[in-house]
């Protein structure tokens, strides 16, 4: 039996954790020798205390006999209201949870050896991260849409911190940008909610589907699609909501870049996907599949063609992100098996590409490079670090033998699958650009020559982290099983969508 | 022997850190690390021959798991194609790493360039025994990321520039291909050739007719079939000789074997019967005919010595597409394969002399050079050789493939009417490539010497250009043991 404290243990050693380093940092800072040390290891306690959480939740879940697929979890035997919170457990959310806090806690590192800037501060930023880590894997498991919201709004909450962490003009600016943009996204999604609520009654996931099942008047259901749509689309970055993403991201320290396209982006692809299609199943509830197809290919071609005029490389690499969101739409807009697996799949492997390659561009821009005519010949003078962007860099062109291949590969199968071959064109159409504009960066690092012949030393702690995150990139490439298994209940459960 | 293909792939990846470390030391020893491993491969390979000349099926299969979940294995396998095929190209490798040794010799990052080269090898090879088509396109971009690398790296002129054209050529070419494999996938719920090839049959005529464009266009791609041929020449120039050997011997007959095996051997046979059919091959043999008369053209004015060669590559991938369009006949589809190995082996040898040239003057302008006969007797030998079977004159390699071609073409007269024109073009054609072929001699080694203090090149350079220019002629005399491995592949072509 899954009690409500085994579910919200991950969740509860973030949360607390967050509140517990503020004075944990601020003590270390008093003492003489050995900070780093004793730092690393409060925080690799707290992910490891989370990590075992998790793993105690799976296999209590999959020992479950009879498996009950979707698992709702509330604080009491009998639900008080129609408002209690719900907690959800299935094989995407455990999926989800277990990205959030592996990968979470490789970029939580490189953070850690990172943040030598504003010492003042860090033990808050430290703070910050991680209570939004444990709100994304509250999101993962929120079984309501009331839940999801709060969660998803102390995400926002937090990473505004984030951004505005160095409080220049240009930060403050781009926080800004975000706030506005997050809270109309808000704005749209309870108004969207309060319409759904009004047709059915309940904001709990299967409670609402079901009622929208049944419904036969759907006119009002179309309008309350159109603010969640343009709400959770504002928050997961579509074309046209994209502009806050590439301010907010360049404009956070190097190490919250790599934080938000691993944990917060990848969680609001998640929530699309999650209430898109186990919600909003087209067909049965609502058929928006053209409307996100023409989405998906909106942001695709908008994304890779406003990566292919930039010049600052990490803005470069946030558009990458941008037409991310757009090739995971391709899998989501199929509403097939194959689709979900690819989703998935990409969600741990974009996950990874992108946060290795803000991470390499983090120790360059340390160094002062950041602009294309900065990383001229950079491959001479920093090898191992451009070696590491260099492969993120085929991964996301979809070259095998890396994952991003196998991650495309899944993503435009399953648009064939669902008879969108247009869709599933365009989709390799602008994936040749982005080959094109990563090649070029490629060009600028290892053909031109650098402005100075010296070779730089490069962090070694910070480069442990990366090819940690490398390696994940090649063997999820050669042997994707590993990863593909772990999908695979989630495919299994599919037919089962209460 | 149970297990001889997955080492074949295996060893040349684990040797490639071996290969690296090596090379700081000394990078003579690299290549001749590379050549043994190729050795070691082909030794490997033979040990299937006997399955292949007498087995049933007339193939060698091996199968581990890899992809359940996307019903993948990790399926390898050879029959007479792939066998000739890889066995070829390990040939290429291993002379261009010896043709490495003084040729690259100034350069620098000399490990990176030997460790690339090693890669190279997996993917090329790769491409040629697998019968999955994922593991298929693994192995089709590995074949193109250290190509990029050698030719940016180790270039002429822009390298970059060049090494950029080609990748996103061919890599544009690649996601068709790409799109085409996920369209079977969905299809046939099924990666293997020879499954998928036995569902299409039975799948709608109109999905497939769509499959095996995408698929064809985008393997035309990386074959240099006019009108997407653009990236070739810049490539083949630019890159240094041993790659130019390699791009021009192999990585562009790999496309024509994709389209033999993927397109014509897999997706076609749904359709064959139906109009569009004749049409797709109506359609090669034009798009062979264009490239045919460009490629030789073009080759007849060009004065850079490189690319008179990259134009007389886009030229023989011409014929090989014409042969490719007379499927299913036994003659031209033998001779079409023939004609790949035999075009590796003449076009690689022509480039590495071309090379060798190159380095002695330092010019590149074939109306600069002259009399270098004397000057450099082997080079010139070879050169001949090579410009000779490249001109299909008997008794040098490409004349039997050529001839075989045409005797199917001839052939095919009989049942189909519309290739009377086009083989009448291809006999022109053909007499084009004596021209340019002649040119190329009579420019560059015959008449007064125009360059003083010319001497031959060193040993290994010498060494290299020998072995090639051996097998051209052993392959022109006794073309047998090939045309008995690709015949007895004919299990797989008869439809």
């Amino acid at each position: 039996m899954i009690e409500i404290l085994d579910v919200s243990s991950p969740i509860i050693v973030f949360v607390s954790s967050s509140l517990l380093t503020i004075p944990m940092i601020k003590k270390l800072r008093e003492r003489e020798g050995g900070k780093n040390a004793l730092k690393v290891s409060w925080f690799l306690a707290i992910f490891i205390a989370a990590a075992i959480g998790l793993a105690n939740l799976s296999l209590r879940y999959y020992a479950q006999t009879p498996l009950h697929p979707f698992l709702e979890v509330t604080l009491t035997a009998e639900p008080l209201s129609i408002f209690s919170s719900t907690l959800l457990v299935d094989a995407v959310s455990i999926f989800m949870a277990t990205i959030f806090t592996v990968v979470g806690a490789i970029v939580f590192m490189y953070s850690v050896f990172y943040v030598d800037y504003d010492e003042e501060l860090s033990e808050r930023y430290y703070s910050i991260m991680l209570m939004v880590i444990g709100c994304a894997i509250g999101t993962a498991f929120a079984g309501d849409f009331l839940t999801l919201f709060i969660f998803w709004e102390a995400i926002a909450a937090g990473s505004s911190f984030l951004m505005l962490y160095w409080r220049t003009p240009k930060s403050i600016h781009a926080t800004l940008k975000y706030l506005v943009m997050i809270i109309m996204a808000s704005a749209f999604i309870v108004y969207g909610l309060s319409i759904v609520y009004a047709l059915t009654g309940t904001l709990n996931f299967w409670m609402v589907r079901h009622a929208l099942m049944a419904l036969k008047d759907k006119r009002l259901l179309e309008i309350a699609f159109i603010f969640i749509a343009a709400g959770y689309s504002i928050e997961a970055a579509v074309v046209p909501f994209h502009m806050w993403l590439p301010d907010a991201y360049t404009a956070a320290p190097a190490s919250s870049s790599a934080f938000f396209s691993a944990i917060v982006d990848q969680g609001s692809y998640y929530v699309l996907l999650r209430v898109l299609i186990y919600i909003l199943t087209p067909s049965t509830v609502l058929p928006w599949t053209h409307t996100f197809a023409a989405l998906s290919a909106l942001t695709m071609v908008v994304g890779n063609l406003l990566a292919l005029t930039e010049r600052s490389v990490k803005r470069l690499i946030a558009n990458v992100c941008i037409a991310d969101v757009g090739y995971n739409l391709v899998a989501v807009t199929s509403v097939t098996p194959l689709g979900i697996m690819g989703n998935l799949y990409f969600f741990l492997v974009g996950g990874i590409t992108t946060a290795l390659s803000f991470m390499a561009v983090g120790i360059f821009n340390r160094m002062g490079y950041e602009t294309l005519d900065d990383f001229s010949g950079i491959g001479r003078k920093m090898p191992l670090t451009s070696l590491a962007l260099l492969l993120a860099a085929f991964s996301f062109a979809g070259v095998p033998p890396l994952a991003g291949f196998i991650a495309k590969y899944l993503v435009f199968t399953s648009a064939i699958e669902a008879g969108l071959s247009w869709l599933a064109v365009v989709g390799v159409l602008t994936s040749v650009v982005q080959a094109a504009y990563l090649l070029r960066l490629i060009n600028y690092m290892y053909a031109k020559r650098p402005r100075e012949e010296k070779g730089i030393e490069e962090p070694r702690e910070l480069l442990a982290l990366i090819f940690v995150l490398v390696a994940a990139v090649i063997v999820l490439g050669i042997y994707p099983t590993i990863a593909l298994n772990l999908i695979n209940p989630v495919i299994q459960q599919l037919p089962f969508v209460p | 022997m149970q297990s001889a293909l997955l080492p074949t792939l295996l060893l040349p990846t684990l040797a490639a850190p071996f290969v690296y470390l090596i090379c700081k030391r000394s990078s003579k020893v690299a290549a001749l690390v590379i050549v043994l491993t190729c050795a070691a491969d082909i030794a490997l390979l033979s040990t299937t021959a006997p399955y292949i000349l007498n087995g049933a099926s007339h193939r060698y299969v091996e199968s581990y798991s890899w992809i359940p979940v996307l019903h993948s294995s990790f399926m390898l396998f050879v029959d007479g194609i792939s066998f000739s095929m890889a066995t070829i190209t390990l040939v290429l490798i291993s002379t261009a790493a010896l043709f490495s040794i003084n040729y690259m010799q100034e350069r620098k990052g000399l490990a990176e360039y030997y460790t690339l080269l090693t890669l190279l090898s997996v993917g090329l090879v790769g491409v040629f025994i697998t019968s999955n088509l994922m593991l298929f396109y693994f192995c089709w971009e590995l074949m193109l990321v250290p190509s990029y690398f050698i030719i940016g790296g180790w270039g002429y002129k822009e390298p970059y520039r060049a090494a950029f054209k080609f990748f996103i050529f061919t890599h544009a070419g690649a996601v068709f291909v790409l799109l085409g494999i996920g369209a079977i996938f969905m299809v046939t719920g099924d990666l293997d050739i020879f499954q998928a090839r036995a569902a299409l049959m039975t799948a709608n005529p109109e999905i497939v007719k769509w499959i095996l464009l995408s698929l064809t266009a985008g393997f035309a791609v990386k074959m240099a079939a006019v009108p997407v041929h653009m990236w070739l020449p810049d490539a083949h120039s630019e890159a240094p000789a041993p790659m130019s050997a390699l791009l021009s011997g192999v990585i562009i007959s790999a496309g024509a074997y994709a389209i033999l095996r993927v397109s014509l051997g897999t997706v076609f046979p749904a359709v064959m019967s139906t109009s569009f059919g004749g049409q797709f091959l109506h359609g090669l043999a034009v798009l062979g005919i264009v490239s045919a008369f460009f490629g030789s053209l073009i080759a007849l004015v060009e004065p850079d010595i490189k690319r008179i060669i990259a134009y007389s590559s886009i030229a023989h991938m011409g014929y090989v597409l014409f042969g490719l369009s007379l499927f299913p006949f036994q003659e031209a589809t033998t001779g079409t394969v023939l004609h790949l190995i035999n075009h590796a082996v003449s076009k690689g040898l022509l480039f590495l002399s071309a090379g060798a040239v190159m380095r002695q003057l330092e010019i590149r302008d074939v109306r600069e050079m002259g009399g270098l006969a004397g000057q450099m007797p082997t080079t010139a030998t070879t050169s001949t050789i090579a410009a000779l079977s490249i001109a299909g004159i008997p008794p040098f390699a490409c004349f039997i493939s050529e001839f075989l071609i045409f005797v199917g073409a001839f052939q095919t007269i009989g049942n189909d009417g519309f290739y009377l024109i086009p083989t009448a073009l291809m006999l022109i054609a053909a007499v084009l490539s004596l021209a340019y072929a002649l040119r190329f001699v009579g420019q560059v080694f015959l008449g007064p010497a125009k360059h003083e203090k010319v001497s031959d090149v060193p040993p290994f350079m010498r060494l290299a250009m020998v072995v090639l220019a051996a097998l051209v002629v052993v392959l022109g005399i006794w073309p047998t043991f090939f045309i008995q491995l690709i015949m007895s592949a004919s299990s797989f072509l008869a439809v």
